[in-house]
């Protein structure tokens, strides 16, 4: 029948393969197999998920209303007619197929389930083992093409009917019947493993608790990447387009890579973490490439957050450069501008870049609509930005401190402390200390008294931790050399 | 959450977050989720659950503090504090801020108290402190996940307030949408809603004077009072309300739908805005309303425009009476001035030159092997080229083949029997709307000896005054008389049929029932004959639902002589023209649904599955698709006396695209669905697809459609082949689309052997290059709002007949394609003055968007260009005037539009 001939692109739904095998089987008859589709040959479009004809329509307006509620409606009614039509005919050829085939074999679905195993037993017997893996090179006609493989010399093989047809392109990895080396099937997944090491599957530990103040920056952060992939509408009935990154900058130790870790571990959407060291790579284009699938990844995951720690990496403001690394380095900072606000739209791929040399990047790197916020960390004894300089002194200042003590409890909470300890001695000192440093006094600390045997942590510990901290601190930095 | 109104106090701001972050972190992350489903912020989590231990700075703890001290007064017996402490509380409340992505913090400190205070509430007595109380236990039950309980609005019902905004705009939605949940629970419990009622009307300002037009709709629909929006519009509200109501109307369900036009009809005419609200007017297809519309202005241009508006939508409206009807006034009712207006632009674009086929069939593109193979001068050919001839040339009145001198260089001698009466006719479509000089032209033919060309020659008066009104009625008094209509050869006699009906389409003339309604009801003619009459009836009264053609139609079915005449393929049409009768009735057509139940022959059916979808075309009804689906559901095996019922479903997929398309959500969606239908489907089923796929975007080449097409037509079946090829031909018409232009040539060489295929390729071109390029036959216009039952009757008819192509389009019916000139309209855009002269600005053409309830004055279209009219406008595509100079008097740039000088305008 000429049921096969022609459907819409992809529009058989789930399962309809198993169901289409069992009715070759049920048919003894000659049946033609499916016609080649146009496509082949033709680099595919990369839109991720289903077929463009099969997508469903975009729903305006965005803003919450019950004209949005009732298109969308419409949408769900025609979903749930298709539904019905398609199970209703699934019934139907069921019932057909039953009635087809002698009574004998009435077994219902174990007898298809087994057939299945059957079928899938006999097509991994045609392809042999071990397979080879090669290169489509050019397609020829519907069942041949040339392949090469990984050893040089390339071969006109022919295809097997049950490779999948529309996933053949020149330049796809292909399996290779390792005798005959005709193709038995399709390896997809053509992006790079190292960028699929990047997304990350286990969240981190570390949750907004686990800093300390930085409640201003948390909100930004929040505003800029969480809210607009949570919430676009709020955007939209403002008017206005959601941020599309944030820059995350400020003293080395101030929590940057923390806060990062924690918007992964709240988030829902796919995290990628990369550094900017990782985008050099040894041979030209690399970088580059790598870029690209990067981003090409989260599009596909979206939505998704893509997090570029330590960017001065790669984003140095540009000059002349006669190293040819110099200038690959640049050029992949120039894919990551295309990326960033270049012109395909990336849709719900929210970027997170962090450093400490904000003045050394690339002023193209940071402009607004490529990277809209801008958000500083400092140390936690510095004004703290949530106030500003207009208000009083004595409101300000229990402020700042409040922060310095938070992270203090925060990283004493677990300790076991001696009745003694005061914390806030250290707290109203005048000392520049970051977080990092307030973390490195208090297992110190823990150091000074495992070194002593002693249970808990005393204030002389405490004291003694800080005394080197601060040494160590001040020794990286020559005081006063320059000055 | 942010209280608009509230004062930022600096010290709150991104404090005493931290602390909870623990606990609150991961209801708040529901309360996210939650948000997504119902758009309203419900903190979820058990007050009790909370850690009380958590640590709260100081401003937190003092405002905690504070808040629990307040409701301690309240829950004590000194009733002169309890004032004073609500009103704390309420300051508290109004004042709070914070970031976007946190419950503002009093509300969180209360919540706990929540349940303390309504027992506290129900302990006190009636009086002013009790609505204080409640004022403030109505905005803490927004925090109350319990979405059954409906707090907020019974405490609001308790507190009669005057101020609802200060609570914020969060607040005043949620309790909208309070308000429609427990409307819909009273109207099922048949309780007074009064009190609701009173209280939404207070909302409406406040949603109105806050940019939440939509809102401010949504409820008053919730509430079912949607009529009583203009008493609180103003001149800023207006158009967004009107816009954001027009635009929900595709998606309402019938009573409603029509309660929403007519609202904002009335909106518009009383903001004077009269072209948009006749616009509504055809809409409701009410002409009282048009009527009245037009005499409720003075202003002669500002009604020719109205005149031009309903003329595109061939309503002919007699001039309305008084002593001011105008020469011009009638020209515009009557689209008189059409030609003029047309070659006006063809001068301007530089197409005035005739085009031959061969010049569309560009053969030397065809890949090589075909040439020489065709044989260039076979009759079928020639039709071909008759009919590319005249859709490419259409409406210019001139041409290389057909309007030459001398008689025997004519085309019409180069083709054979039935295709000279095609080729004779035409003519018609060549001279289209240009009745006054097209007769002249026609004249020779129709003296002509030879029967077929006579035929052809009335077709072509009948396809030449379709789209026109005719004052001096000139094709009635070619084809309603003896000679004509009353004629020995039974093409003659088809041709003046079918001729009256596509002069008089939509113009519910009485004179032509007498005419026709003999043939239909004659049972000594040939069936033929009868059904296109009911069809050509069905076409002159297309929605009207007459009485008199109905039921002549339902009699002959129901006649016993007729009876063995039913099998005839003819058929059909009848049971269209009956169908036609009743286009976009929507209910009123169940009295002919039981009529036909009762007819016990397979023709009944299909009938009645015609009836229906033609009842509720473009009405995008789900209900009705479903019906229609499942109709399609069986499996038909082929062989036996089963002719009807394949009908039907072949109907109804034809139908599911006729009632979809009224709907952009439907449109698309419906497209997904003839993918299943195409793989499940038998014969009958796909060969109706590539049609209804057709008639979904005609005009309209969308590239996922003729992907898709161009994939059908190289079906094994060589019927869906060939429809999918038209249908390519649909979808492109009148667009000159180069993809589909090269399409069309590959399956030219592909089908170079199989002359129906060829033939039907060749049409398919000729559609493509309609006009050369200036015609569209979308039956949607005047910004893809308005329906126009004539256009979608004529392309149903093409379509109907293409369902068995091989027994008429193909055999010797092909003349039945002419059906489709109802649709066919300039797709122009022609300014002009005042008094109708055609005038030159500029004007920015591009992509139409979607604006309605979006926030600001978003642009309307873009991507544009600024070109000077007259222009082409693709579909989809919108033009705004460059400058003020000018002031438009139509809705949207669309067609004829008049222009008047702005009186404010300055040069410089």
């Amino acid at each position: 029948m000429g049921n096969n001939t022609s459907g819409l692109g992809g529009a058989p739904p789930g399962g309809d393969g198993k169901d289409d095998k069992d009715k070759k089987k049920d048919k003894p008859k000659y049946e033609q197999p499916p016609p080649p589709t146009t496509r082949i040959g033709r680099r595919k479009r990369k839109a991720a998920g289903p077929n463009a004809s099969t997508k469903l329509p975009v729903i305006y307006p965005t803003s919450r209303c019950k004209l949005k509620y009732l298109r969308m409606q419409r949408v769900h009614d025609h979903l749930l007619l298709e539904e019905e039509y398609v199970e209703n005919q699934e019934r139907i050829r069921k019932a057909k197929a039953q009635n087809t085939t002698t009574p004998a074999s009435a077994g219902g679905d174990s007898d298809a389930l087994d057939r299945n195993a059957d079928e899938r037993s006999r097509v991994d017997d045609m392809r042999g083992s071990p397979m080879g893996v090669g290169n489509l090179e050019e397609m020829i006609d519907d069942d041949h093409a040339i392949v090469s493989s990984a050893t040089g010399p390339e071969y006109y093989v022919s295809i097997m009917s049950f490779v999948d047809k529309d996933l053949l392109e020149p330049g796809a990895s292909i399996l290779l019947h390792h005798k005959s080396v005709s193709v038995v099937g399709v390896l997809t997944d053509d992006a790079d493993p190292l960028v699929s090491v990047m997304k990350l599957d286990k969240a981190p530990t570390e949750s907004y608790a686990d800093i300390g103040g930085l409640e201003q920056q948390i909100q930004e952060v929040r505003e800029a990447v969480e809210l607009p992939l949570l919430h676009p509408e709020l955007y939209e009935e403002m008017g206005i387009k959601p941020p599309k990154g944030v820059i995350l900058y400020g003293g080395p130790g101030t929590g940057k890579t923390l806060l990062a870790k924690a918007v992964a571990n709240q988030t829902s959407a796919t995290f990628l973490r990369i550094v900017g060291s990782e985008l050099i790579q040894k041979y030209l284009g690399d970088g580059p490439r790598l870029v690209r699938q990067i981003f090409q990844v989260a599009a596909e995951h979206a939505p998704s957050i893509v997090f570029i720690d330590e960017i001065d990496a790669i984003g140095t403001k540009r000059y002349e450069s006669t190293s040819g690394g110099e200038r690959e380095v640049q050029r992949t900072m120039l894919e990551l501008l295309n990326q960033l606000d270049g012109f395909d739209d990336r849709g719900d791929v929210k970027v997170i870049l962090a450093t400490n040399k904000i003045d050394t990047l690339d002023p193209a790197l940071i402009r607004p609509g490529r990277i809209d916020r801008k958000i500083l960390f400092e140390n936690p004894d510095r004004m703290s930005p949530a106030t500003p300089p207009s208000t009083n002194a004595n409101n300000a200042n229990p402020n700042a401190e409040n922060t310095k003590k938070k992270i203090f409890t925060l990283h004493t909470s677990k300790m076991s402390l001696n009745d003694d300890v005061e914390l806030d001695e250290f707290i109203n000192q005048k000392d520049d200390l970051s977080g990092a440093d307030i973390k490195a006094i208090c297992s110190e600390a823990g150091l000074m008294a495992l070194r002593e045997r002693r249970m808990r942590v005393q204030m002389a510990d405490f004291r003694s931790a800080r005394e080197r901290v601060m040494k160590t601190k001040t020794e990286g930095e020559p005081e006063g050399l320059y000055l | 959450m942010a209280k608009e109104n509230g004062v930022p106090t600096a010290a709150e701001k991104g404090k005493g977050k931290m602390e909870d972050e623990k606990p609150s972190d991961d209801p708040q992350k529901q309360d996210d989720a939650k948000k997504d489903k119902d758009g309203k912020p419900i903190a979820n989590g058990k007050p009790g659950e909370e850690p009380l231990e958590e640590e709260l700075n100081e401003e937190d703890q003092n405002l905690k503090n504070e808040l629990e001290m307040l409701v301690a007064r309240l829950q004590e017996s000194d009733t002169s504090l309890y004032i004073p402490a609500l009103d704390a509380i309420k300051d508290f409340i109004k004042t709070s801020t914070s970031s976007m992505t946190a419950v503002p913090k009093p509300l969180k400190f209360l919540r706990p108290h929540y349940e303390d205070l309504t027992k506290t509430f129900e302990q006190w007595p009636e009086g002013k402190e009790k609505e204080h109380l409640a004022d403030v236990l109505s905005v803490l039950g927004m925090t109350q996940g319990d979405e059954e309980k409906l707090d907020t609005l019974k405490y609001r019902l308790l507190a009669p307030s005057e101020d609802l905004g200060s609570w914020g705009h969060e607040y005043v939605r949620h309790l909208a949408l309070e308000i429609g949940q427990d409307y819909q629970r009273r109207m099922t419990d048949d309780e007074d809603a009064q009190d609701l009622v009173e209280l939404a009307r207070t909302l409406v300002p406040y949603f109105l004077t806050h940019n939440a037009e939509a809102d401010a709709v949504d409820i008053l629909s919730e509430l079912e009072r949607i009529q009583e929006i203009p008493q609180y519009l103003d001149e800023n509200t207006y158009p967004r309300v009107c816009l954001y109501m027009v635009s929900m109307v595709n998606l309402l369900t019938y009573p409603e739908d029509q309660q929403f036009l007519r609202t904002a009809h009335d909106i518009y005419k009383s903001y004077n805005k009269l072209p948009q609200a006749v616009v509504l007017a055809i809409r409701l297809n009410d002409t009282d309303l048009i009527h009245q519309d037009f005499d409720s202005t003075k202003d002669l241009a500002l009604k020719k425009q109205m005149a031009i508006l309903v003329a595109r939508q061939q309503i002919w409206l007699e001039p309305s009476s008084g002593a001011e009807t105008d020469e011009e006034l009638v020209a515009c009712l009557s689209n008189a001035k059409l030609p003029d207006y047309f070659k006006t632009l063809a001068k301007e674009l530089n197409i005035l030159e005739p085009k031959l086929p061969e010049e569309i069939y560009k053969s030397h593109l065809e890949s090589t092997r075909t040439a020489g193979l065709t044989n260039i001068d076979s009759a079928r050919h020639n039709l071909a080229s008759a009919f590319v001839n005249a859709f490419t040339n259409a409406g210019f009145g001139k041409d290389k083949m057909m309007l030459v001198e001398g008689e025997k260089t004519s085309w019409v001698w180069k083709t054979k029997d039935d295709g000279m009466m095609s080729t004779a006719a035409s003519l018609g479509v060549l001279l289209q709307w240009d009745s006054i000089n097209g007769l002249d032209k026609v004249n020779p033919f129709l003296y002509a000896e030879d029967d077929q060309i006579k035929a052809g020659a009335f077709l072509a008066v009948g396809i030449m005054n379709s789209g026109i009104r005719d004052e001096t009625d000139s094709s009635i008094s070619l084809l309603g008389v003896e000679e004509s209509l009353g004629a020995k050869s039974v093409q003659i006699r088809m041709a003046s049929i079918m001729g009256l009906g596509l002069a008089y389409a939509n113009t519910n003339k009485e004179d032509l029932l007498e005419l026709l309604l003999p043939i239909v009801e004659d049972t000594s003619l040939d069936m033929q004959l009868s059904a296109m009459a009911a069809l050509s009836l069905g076409l002159i009264f297309v929605g009207s639902s007459n009485d008199r053609v109905s039921e002549a139609i339902i009699t002959t079915l129901l006649d016993e002589e007729r009876q063995k005449q039913l099998k005839d393929k003819w058929t059909r049409f009848m049971s269209l023209g009956l169908a036609l009768l009743f286009f976009g009735r929507q209910e009123e057509v169940e009295v002919i649904l039981e009529t036909l139940k009762a007819i016990d022959h397979p023709m009944a059916k299909p009938a009645a599955v015609l009836a229906e979808v033609c009842a509720w075309a473009g009405t995008g009804t789900v209900l009705k698709l479903q019906e229609l689906l499942h109709l399609c559901n069986e499996h038909i095996e082929d062989g036996d006396d089963k002719k009807g019922d394949e009908l039907i479903q072949t109907y109804a997929v034809l139908g599911l695209s006729l009632i979809s398309m009224g709907e952009e959500v439907g449109q698309e969606m419906v497209l997904r669905q003839f993918g299943h239908l195409m793989h499940y489907g038998e014969a009958n089923i796909r060969k109706a697809v590539p049609l209804a796929m057709g008639l979904i975007s005609p005009s309209n080449p969308q590239m996922k459609v003729y992907d898709t097409l161009s994939r059908y037509t190289h079906d094994n079946d060589n019927d869906v082949a060939i429809n999918a090829i038209f249908a390519m031909g649909l979808l492109g018409a009148g667009t000159n689309n180069a993809r589909l232009a090269q399409l069309l040539r590959q399956l030219a060489s592909y089908y170079h052997r199989d002359q129906n295929s060829l033939f039907m390729v060749r049409i398919a071109q000729g559609l493509l290059h309609m006009g050369k390029g200036t015609m569209s036959i979308n039956p949607f216009h005047t910004d893809r709002q308005i329906l126009s039952r004539v256009a979608t009757a004529g392309l149903l008819t093409v379509l109907v007949a293409m369902i068995d192509a091989k027994s008429f389009i193909l055999a010797e019916s092909h003349y039945l394609l002419y059906f489709i000139v109802t649709a066919m309209h300039p797709r122009f855009l022609v300014t002009l003055d005042e008094d109708l002269k055609p005038l030159q600005v500029n004007v920015r053409v591009g992509q139409a968007v979607d604006v309605v309830g979006q926030a600001g004055r978003p642009k309307t279209i873009t991507g544009w260009q600024t070109q000077s009219t007259p222009v082409l406008l693709a579909y989809g595509e919108r033009a705004e005037l460059e400058d003020e100079q000018y002031i438009s008097l139509a809705s949207n740039l669309e067609g004829l539009v008049i222009l008047r000088k702005n009186p404010v305008w300055e040069e410089g």
